[in-house]
């Protein structure tokens, strides 16, 4: 008991030294860009008819704190990422977390139901492949993983959306209806999310699947052969009981340690997919916060909370695994 | 067995040992079929796109639009129609018109009485061929000037979407290519650094290395480019692009690099190089190096079609490439219209160029990978 806490510990104290160095590159990628906060919101205040002057942007400069030195600003900054304060948008003058509250957590609810669905599928799909030796199924389940590498989701999500136009006249985008979309949260606000939420979720998953799937098959196909399964063959047990019993185990420890590399590649296709599905969460108000307006203040915030939560999702895994794994709890500790 | 046999056979067994690499893993990779028919597919694909400018019947940019045929359906070459056959392809003439039944959208109707025949290596806008050689010839298009061809059809300012489409590809190779030879260079120094010392940097380098892997890269990657100066030239966005993705590139790259220097580096041929007074660079030149090149060959072989989805994907929110460019994310750009989804589905014809460009590279790399392996024989 005392080992594993201490592991938890390490692997805590190793996800926030982690987040400390994705929070120091993304605010100094921030920084980098040309025109800080001051610039951008008195410019937007000029092209409202309000005379502005260099004097004002310095004030507003001091107002802001932007005048302190960078180290500064950046412990600021982590401080108040680390409490789930962002400070306020650069051109919106909204609190972020505000702002950015339930779109968030829409996103990510989207973004880890992409990710259960995928293995949901994947996983029988991928053990039943690797123990039968039927060539069709085989092989058309490696084309699939093929398409599912090759067609990019948001070309799927065109496509999608193409057919159907064309073929049942409705263009599938959003995600609540019009009448529910300011509402509060409500049983019938959810069962609308969930009536608009099934596609971006299967097009999420739909890479997701083909990956996990291709992983799933190699890893098992490396353990089938090994000799205990033999030797489990031998004292008689067959079938389902057979591969669950004695390779999946194996099999499966490194696929629960992928699910944050998995997290990460939906993040990377969520905004595109949300562009064209137009739908209203964190990844299409990062495309607004970019795009439109170039508001770094946001955009950094967003980044921040993405790999705020691979970095929870591999800290959980790692956990998960070390509890179904003595071996590697140890290893951490030689 | 005889004499002559046996000879025949220690002499395979002589060439089997003192093959070099390259051709070790040429020989397994011509045994694997899906990907032999998939690199005979990227090659093809990479000769139409370097041959872009010839194959193509007109200029991609807005300056060989085709004023009279906007949003204009494919023309599909025939050989007969009710007039009786011709043994030379033509496309039938077509009459515009517009009127308040068909809502005052151009309504193209193919006039079955004129034959507008296809000429082969005519003369048409000047280009340079591989950047250098001047010529005016294309593949093919329409005798005399006034009418044009398009196989794909045109887009809403007119301009051929077969040109764009080979075009486009060549922008893809191109910018893949740069991209993959920036994470390279910076692959090979962060991994070679961490790699060969080792150590305390080592430790600390791959941290940095997973905290910046843990990023996702797209956001990442759109919240740089949204930044980039609206008045920039496309030449400045396309290499501003593909430093981008060179620079998201390298984590991974990076690891593959210092793993097989960590490995080799403790290789008794190593040792034994080094017990005979060789220096440090020697090693790495001649031993380190070519010791993992063909692995990393592989790797870079891999990451390209992401660098491509990457760029496309960019291009596609109007965050990468822009129009005087041709890539296909600027060409996909405008179809999630309803018009477009409704009325002009060819606009989405490219899109299978590079689901076939990416499944090759994909398939390739696979081939490739297996065949890298001294292992994979044993495997199967």
């Amino acid at each position: 008991m005392l080992q594993f806490g201490r592991f938890a510990l390490m692997r805590a104290a190793m996800a926030f030294i982690t987040l400390l160095i994705v929070s120091f590159v993304v605010f100094s990628l921030m920084e980098l860009v040309p025109g800080d906060c001051a610039e951008r919101y008195l410019s937007y205040k000029q092209t409202q008819g309000v005379a502005i002057s260099i004097a004002d942007i310095e004030s507003e400069r001091v107002r802001l704190g932007l005048d302190r030195p960078f180290i500064t600003r950046w412990s600021t900054w982590v401080v108040g990422a680390f409490q789930g304060d962002f400070g306020d948008s650069c051109i919106l003058r909204v609190n972020i977390a505000d702002l950015l509250g339930a779109k968030f957590w829409i996103s990510l609810a989207i973004a880890m139901s992409s990710l259960l669905l995928a293995y949901s599928i994947a996983v029988p799909v991928g053990i039943i492949a690797a123990s039968s030796r039927n060539a069709v199924l085989n092989n058309s389940l490696r084309i699939f993983s093929y398409l599912g590498l090759a067609m990019p989701n948001f070309l799927l999500a065109l496509m999608i959306m193409l057919v159907a136009t064309v073929y049942f006249g409705e263009t599938l985008t959003g995600l609540f209806s019009a009448e529910y979309r300011d509402a509060d949260w409500s049983w019938a606000k959810f069962v609308d999310l969930l009536k608009h939420a099934w596609l971006p979720i299967f097009i999420l998953g739909w890479s997701a699947t083909a990956f996990a799937l291709q992983t799933v098959r190699a890893l098992m196909s490396d353990e089938i052969g090994k000799l205990y399964v033999t030797a489990a063959k031998a004292r008689g047990l067959y079938g389902a009981k057979l591969l669950w019993r004695y390779p999946a185990r194996h099999a499966l420890a490194p696929i629960v340690n992928s699910l944050g590399f998995d997290l990460n590649r939906v993040f990377n296709e969520l905004p595109i997919v949300a562009l064209i599905l137009t739908l209203s969460e964190a990844g299409s108000l990062l495309i607004d916060a970019l795009a439109k307006s170039n508001d770094q203040q946001l955009a950094g915030a967003i980044i921040f909370l993405l790999t705020a939560s691979i970095v929870t999702l591999n800290f959980l895994t790692d956990i998960l695994l070390a509890i179904m794994d003595p071996r590697i709890r140890k290893s951490i500790l030689r | 067995m005889s004499a002559k046999t046996m000879k025949s056979l220690q002499q395979d067994k002589e060439t089997y040992f003192t093959a070099s690499q390259s051709q070790l893993i040429w020989a397994r990779f011509k045994k694997q079929r899906a990907a032999m028919i998939a690199a005979g597919v990227l090659v093809f694909i990479i000769v139409i796109g370097i041959l872009a400018p010839a194959l193509s019947p007109y200029d991609p940019t807005i300056a060989g639009r085709d004023r009279d045929y906007l949003n204009g359906a494919p023309q599909i070459p025939q050989f007969c129609d009710k007039n009786g056959c011709s043994l030379r392809p033509f496309i039938h003439g077509v009459e515009r018109t517009r009127s308040a039944e068909t809502n005052f959208r151009w309504v193209e109707e193919p006039n079955e009485d004129i034959r507008h025949y296809i000429a082969f290596f005519v003369e048409g806008s000047e280009f340079d061929l591989f950047g250098v050689i001047p010529m005016d010839t294309h593949l093919f298009g329409l005798q005399g000037d006034e009418k044009m061809i398009h196989l794909f059809g045109t887009d809403s300012a007119g301009k051929d979407i077969f040109s764009r489409t080979l075009h486009a590809i060549f922008t893809s190779l191109q910018i893949g290519t740069l991209g993959v030879l920036i994470s390279f260079v910076l692959a090979l120094i962060i991994g070679g650094v961490s790699g060969y010392y080792g150590g305390r940097l080592d430790s600390v380098i791959q941290m940095v290395t997973d905290a910046v892997r843990t990023i996702p890269a797209i956001p990442l990657v759109m919240s740089v480019a949204a930044f980039v100066p609206t008045e920039w030239t496309s030449e400045q966005r396309f290499f501003m692009i593909a430093i981008i993705l060179g620079l998201i590139g390298w984590p991974t790259l990076a690891r593959r690099v210092r793993t097989h220097l960590l490995t080799e580096r403790n290789q008794e041929y190593v040792l034994a190089a080094q017990l005979c007074g060789a220096s440090s660079p020697h090693i790495i030149r001649r031993h380190l190096l070519p010791s993992f090149t063909s692995y990393i060959i592989v790797d870079l072989v891999i990451s390209f079609p992401y660098m491509v989805l990457t760029e496309t994907g960019l291009s596609f929110i109007g965050l990468g490439l822009k129009d005087p460019v041709n890539s296909l994310g600027v060409m996909l750009q405008n179809v999630t219209k309803a018009d477009v989804l409704l009325n002009y589905q060819w606009y989405f014809i490219p899109v299978l160029f590079f689901v076939a460009l990416v499944m090759a590279f994909v398939f390739v790399g696979d081939g490739l990978r297996d065949a890298a392996d001294p292992y994979s024989d044993s495997k199967k």
